[in-house]
C-alpha cells in the first residue's frame, strides 16, 4: 500500500524569540482527511507551532509545504488562499457585527480582492451569503443570527470561532483549544462538530480534553519543550512509556488506561 | 420601501441642504457647514468605519485648498477640473501618508499622522513661491460652472455658490453612503472590529486601510478646494494642525459609524461656534466640555442623542449595520 501524500508538511520548522526557542526543529506530516491532534503541557510550543504554520508569525528556519507548495514565506492572509484556516485559543470574532455578518465576512475572505469593490452590495455576492446561511444551521446558531457576536454565550462564541475557520472551506483547518472554558453540555456538541469536519477537510487540533483527543484523533503528536516527544495513533500514545512518564499517566489517558 | 432604506440618509442629507438656507442667514456660513461636513465624512470613514484615528486630515484639506487655488490662479483651469485635481492630489498625498502610517497600529499610528501634519505644515510654510507662506494663496477666483461654453450655474453670490456646494455635497454623500454599504465598507468594519481575525480569514489589512485612506484623502481634498473658492484664499491655517483637530472634533461630536452623524457634528460645530463666538470669545472652552461629555457619556455622539429622542417619541429607526450600540474592545 502506497503512503498517501501529506496535505501539509512541516520540515525542520523552528521559531526562536531571542535566545528562547519555542519550536525546535519540528517535522510533521499531516495526511488528508484525518484529525491530527497536538497535545502537550502548557508552554510546550503547541500554539506557537500553529502560529508558524498558519502564518500568524514568521518562522526562524525550516519550510512549510501545502500540497507540495512552499508557503513559509507567505503572510497569514495569503495562506488562507492556499487552503489554511484557523480558530484561536482566545475567542477572536468581530464583536460589534452580527453572527451572520461574521460568517459572511469569513466566507468572503477566500476571495479578498472582491472585498475592495466599493460599489457592489454584499448581498449580491451569493456564494459568501449562502455559505454563511449553511454554517448558521451547521453550528446551530440560526436563532441568534442577528445578534451581535459580543452578546453570545461563551459556548456559542466558541462554536462561532470554529465556524469562522470553517467558512472559507479550507483544506486544512487549525483548531486551537476549541473547547477552552466550555461547559459539559457544550463540549459534546463541539466534539461532534469537529468529528464531522473530517468528511470534508483535514483537521489539526490542539486540545487539553483527553476524552475528545483520544476519541476522535487519527494521529496524535505529543510536544514537550518545543520538540516532538512522541507520535502515533491514540492507542500507541496511550501506552507510550515516555508519554506516561512525562504526564503522570492518568492525565493523558483520561483515566481510561 | 427597500430603496428608501438604502437612500434614507442621503435624503436626510439633501433635506439638510434645503433647511440650511431657511435657518442660517449667511450664505457663506451655510456653505462652510457643508464643506466641513464633507471633511468630517472623510474623517468618519477612517475613524468610524476603519478604526483609524487620523490627526492628518488637515493635510488633505490644506493640500486641497492649495491645489484648487493654484489650478485656478496659475493654470486658469475651469471649476470642475480644479476640484477634481484637488481630489486627485488629496488622494495621492493620503496614499503617501497612509503608506507610512498604516505600518504602525494604535498610538504609533496616531503619532505618525501627527508627525506628518507638522511636516506638511512646515513644508507649506517654507514653500512661499507655491503657497504664499504665511499670507496664504490670495485672490483665488471662483469661476461659474460652465459646460461646453454654456454657464450652467453662476457662483458669484454666496447663495449661488451655496447651491453649487450643496449639489456636490449631496452627490458625495450618496457616493460615500454607497461605499460604506458596499462589500468594501462592510469589510472595513471587520478591520475596525478585529484586525487579527480579519487577517486570519484572508484579508489584506494594509490594502484595505490604504483604500480607506485614499478615499478619505480625496473627499477631504475636495472639501479643502471648495473652501479656498468660498473664501477666495487658500490660507496657511487650512493645513495647520488646528484644522485636523477641528475635523476630528466634529466627527467625534457627531458620532462615528454613521455618515449622517458627521453632517450633524459639522453643522453643530460650525453653527454653534459661530453663534457662541459672538457672545463669548472663550466659546471654545464650552466645546471642550461638550467633548468631555461625549467621551464620557455619549459614545454615539449627537446622532446617538437624536436616535434616543426619536425612540422616546415612538419612532423606531431601522438598525444600521455599522452601529456600535456598545462598542466592545476585544484584544486578541
Amino acid at each position: 500500500m502506497s503512503k498517501p501524500t501529506p496535505i501539509l508538511s512541516a520540515r525542520h520548522v523552528s521559531k526562536r524569540y531571542g535566545k528562547f526557542t519555542a519550536v525546535n526543529d519540528i517535522s510533521l506530516d499531516i495526511l488528508p482527511g484525518t484529525v491530527h491532534s497536538v497535545i502537550g503541557p502548557n508552554g510546550a510550543g503547541k500554539t506557537t507551532l500553529f502560529h508558524t504554520l498558519t502564518g500568524s508569525t514568521a518562522i526562524s528556519a525550516g519550510s512549510i509545504l501545502v500540497e507540495g507548495e512552499e508557503v513559509a514565506h507567505l503572510p497569514g492572509y495569503k495562506r488562507v488562499r492556499k487552503g489554511l484556516a484557523r480558530s484561536f485559543q482566545i475567542t477572536s470574532l468581530f464583536p460589534n457585527l452580527s453572527v451572520r455578518e461574521n460568517l459572511r465576512l469569513a466566507a468572503q475572505g477566500t476571495r479578498p480582492l472582491q472585498a475592495l469593490n466599493p460599489w457592489r452590495r454584499p448581498e449580491r455576492l451569493r456564494a459568501a451569503c449562502d455559505s454563511a446561511e449553511q454554517l448558521l444551521v451547521r453550528l446551530n446558531l440560526q436563532a441568534v443570527a442577528e445578534r451581535l457576536a459580543a452578546e453570545l454565550s461563551h459556548g456559542q462564541q466558541r462554536r462561532l470561532e470554529v465556524g469562522m475557520a470553517m467558512a472559507g472551506q479550507p483544506k486544512v483547518i487549525f483548531l486551537d483549544e476549541p473547547t477552552s472554558g466550555m461547559g459539559i453540555d457544550d463540549i459534546g456538541d463541539m466534539k461532534r462538530l469537529i468529528h464531522s469536519l473530517r468528511d470534508t477537510t483535514t483537521v489539526l487540533l490542539i486540545e487539553h480534553n483527553m476524552d475528545i483527543v483520544m476519541d476522535i484523533s487519527d494521529q496524535i503528536t505529543v510536544m514537550q519543550q518545543g520538540q516532538i516527544l512522541a507520535q502515533g495513533k491514540p492507542a500507541e500514545i496511550r501506552s507510550d512509556e515516555r508519554v506516561r512518564r512525562a504526564y503522570l499517566g492518568s492525565m493523558i489517558t483520561g483515566g481510561k488506561a | 420601501m427597500k430603496y428608501f432604506v438604502h437612500f434614507r440618509f442621503t435624503l436626510l442629507a439633501a433635506l439638510v441642504t434645503l433647511l440650511l438656507p431657511l435657518l442660517v442667514g449667511s450664505g457663506s456660513l451655510a456653505t462652510e457647514v457643508l464643506i466641513f461636513a464633507l471633511a468630517a465624512l472623510g474623517c468618519n470613514l477612517l475613524l468610524g468605519y476603519t478604526g483609524l484615528l487620523s490627526f492628518g486630515q488637515g493635510i488633505f484639506f490644506g493640500i486641497g485648498s492649495y491645489t484648487t487655488g493654484l489650478a485656478l490662479l496659475r493654470l486658469q483651469a475651469p471649476l470642475l477640473p480644479s476640484l477634481l485635481l484637488a481630489m486627485l492630489i488629496g488622494a495621492a498625498v493620503a496614499l503617501l501618508v497612509g503608506w507610512f502610517a498604516i505600518r504602525q497600529r494604535g498610538t504609533y499610528f496616531v503619532m505618525l499622522t501627527l508627525a506628518f501634519a507638522q511636516m506638511f505644515y512646515f513644508l507649506a510654510y517654507t514653500m512661499k513661491d507655491l503657497t504664499g507662506g504665511d499670507n496664504g494663496l490670495l485672490d483665488v477666483p471662483r469661476p461659474n460652472l460652465s459646460l461646453f461654453g454654456h454657464t450652467m450655474l453662476a457662483t458669484t453670490s454666496p447663495w449661488q455658490y451655496y447651491s453649487f456646494v450643496a449639489i456636490v455635497f449631496v452627490l458625495v454623500f450618496w457616493l460615500l453612503q454607497r461605499v460604506v454599504d458596499s462589500v468594501l465598507g462592510r469589510t472595513l468594519l471587520a478591520v475596525r472590529d478585529n484586525e487579527t481575525r480579519a487577517a486570519a480569514v484572508g484579508y489584506d489589512i494594509t490594502l484595505l486601510k490604504l483604500t480607506a485612506f485614499v478615499i478619505s484623502g480625496a473627499v477631504t481634498g475636495l472639501a479643502g478646494g471648495l473652501h479656498a473658492m468660498m473664501t477666495g484664499v487658500a490660507p496657511l491655517s487650512n493645513i495647520e494642525y488646528h484644522t485636523s483637530e477641528a475635523i476630528l472634533i466634529m466627527t467625534v461630536i457627531g458620532g462615528t459609524g454613521n455618515l449622517f452623524a458627521s453632517v450633524l457634528g459639522a453643522s453643530f460645530y460650525v453653527l454653534i461656534g459661530n453663534w457662541l463666538s459672538t457672545l463669548w470669545p472663550r466659546w471654545l472652552m464650552l466645546l471642550g466640555f461638550l467633548l468631555i461629555g461625549v467621551s464620557l457619556y455619549l459614545h454615539k455622539g449627537l446622532f446617538g442623542v437624536a436616535q434616543a429622542l426619536l425612540r422616546k417619541f415612538g419612532v423606531r429607526p431601522a438598525a444600521d449595520i455599522a452601529d456600535t450600540t456598545s462598542v466592545k474592545e476585544q484584544h486578541p
